[in-house]
């Protein structure tokens, strides 16, 4: 069951993209999607889907890794194309019974589905090229400013940063566990509703007890390393604003310039 | 073990909060690949048992520790896996706060057996009424809008099927009500059991 769950989606790299400093990359993919829910027309959609394109090619991920995250949501995307082709008025290109395709429906189902898909290529592309720890830096540098309104975006990020380095531990602490009440007699994977909830009492209670320990000794280990919050903290890793960033933010505002003359 | 004994009757330093607040968000974020259908419903209405650890930290931290659980599971599940772009994790985040904040506040002012069990009844309850509300007020329309979907067009799909259903309305009652009072009925069973086991230890 475990096995089979792959976990993080960064490749590492060298490329422009992967240089980007990660607030411009979450700011970028922020005005990106905006952007696609505003455009509407057949030829914004082709410029769109080609600087997508060239985004992928530029930040030398393999194309294999960003259709991969399509694939899950391959059922709502023909479920929209169906949906839109039968469900519109206008020229009548092939009836059967009360469902009409239409030549409008056709074309308004291909650009949502197209919609749907460069959505999802956008945010793989930004988890793809940026790792969980930059991205989670990113993350509180951007939140910092609202910390006068009382968010916590140190707490928070630390908060990330130690879940991140506990998730394969705990995974790995998980399949062992199951393991091993499974050869006492436990069973995961079949039984009702209220069976299934029951047999999951034997994995919870060991995992949540070993869950506490990790975080009662890592509390007492920064303890002893004097961590004492967020303020006057340095970091191996600063971020920088460089002009490439600069460059990063040109680009998506001419996007956005050509989207709105189109 | 002899950790435990040397922190009894000292107050949980803010850093010992953080850890158990991160850890309990990855239990969550782990227990979220556990998913499974309902047999009756439809199979993007999925149960998992993320939830439980908001819970438990909830009732043993206060109902603000049990949203930055939710929140931070769902930022994991955003970083790591992510299929929607963020509207599935929004929902999961709406719902799950909703019933921790609520089941919090209640066990807050009466730690016994009653109370946890008023707790998750109307955390359940809170739960539905607040998806509900969000779903027809702003989720639904904005999933329609994104995708330029007609309502209408759906919702008769719908009563074609069930002719109870006859407007969004109707359609939510029918499909997202009995499923987060069921979510929340089992949710609130399994951690009733495993609660008092692993209390002890959190405090």
């Amino acid at each position: 069951m475990i096995k089979d769950i792959t976990i993080g989606q960064f490749i590492p790299g060298n490329s422009l993209i992967h240089r980007l400093d990660p607030r411009t990359k979450i700011i970028s993919s922020i005005i990106y999607i905006i952007i696609l829910f505003l455009a509407e027309s057949f030829w914004e959609y082709l410029f769109l889907g080609l600087f997508t394109l060239s985004m992928i090619i530029i930040s030398q991920v393999p194309l294999k890794f960003v259709l991969k995250g399509i694939k899950p949501l391959l059922l709502i995307i023909i479920f929209t194309l169906v949906l839109h082709a039968f469900l519109n008025t206008g020229t009548v290109i092939w009836e059967w019974g009360p469902f009409a395709l239409t030549y409008e429906g056709i074309r308004l189902g291909l650009i949502m589905a197209f919609r749907l898909i460069l959505l999802v290529v956008a945010t793989s592309l930004l988890t793809l090229t940026t790792s969980p720890i930059a991205l989670t830096d990113g993350i509180e540098r951007l939140l910092s400013p609202f910390r006068r309104f009382g968010v916590p975006a140190h707490e928070l990020a630390m908060m990330m940063t130690i879940a991140l380095r506990f998730i394969p531990t705990l995974l790995e602490e998980t399949e062992k566990i199951m393991k091993a009440q499974m050869a006492r007699g436990a069973d995961f994977e079949s039984g009702n509703l209220i069976q299934r909830g029951k047999n999951m009492i034997p994995l919870l209670v060991p995992l949540f007890i070993n869950a506490f320990r990790r975080a009662d000794e890592l509390a007492m280990a920064m303890e002893a390393r004097c961590y004492r919050g967020g303020d006057n903290r340095t970091r191996m890793k600063q971020l920088k604003i460089t002009s490439l960033d600069y460059f990063g933010y040109l680009t998506i505002a001419i996007v956005a310039a050509i989207v709105f003359i189109i | 073990m002899s950790s435990y004994e040397l922190k009894v009757g000292k107050k949980a330093k803010p850093i010992q909060k953080v850890a158990k607040i991160a850890v309990l968000a990855v239990v969550g974020f782990v227990l979220q690949m556990f998913e499974f259908p309902i047999p009756i419903f439809p199979s993007f209405l999925q149960l998992d048992f993320s939830d439980l650890p908001a819970i438990i930290g909830s009732f043993a931290m206060g109902p603000v520790a049990g949203i930055i659980i939710q929140l931070v599971k769902n930022l994991l599940h955003l970083v790591f896996k992510s299929q929607t772009a963020g509207v599935g994790e929004l929902a999961n985040f709406i719902t799950g706060a909703s019933y921790v904040l609520f089941a919090g506040i209640v066990y807050q002012f009466n730690k016994t057996k009653k109370g946890a069990i008023i707790a998750m009844i109307g955390g359940s309850l809170f739960m539905t009424l607040v998806v509900s509300l969000c779903d027809y007020y702003f989720l639904f329309p904005m999933f329609a809008k994104a995708l330029n979907f007609p309502l209408d067009a759906i919702v008769g799909m719908a009563s074609a099927l069930n002719p109870y259903v006859v407007d969004m309305k109707t359609a939510i009652i029918y499909s997202v009500v009995p499923f987060n009072l069921l979510k929340g009925v089992i949710i609130s069973l399994i951690t009733f059991a495993v609660y008092k086991r692993v209390s002890s230890i959190l405090h």
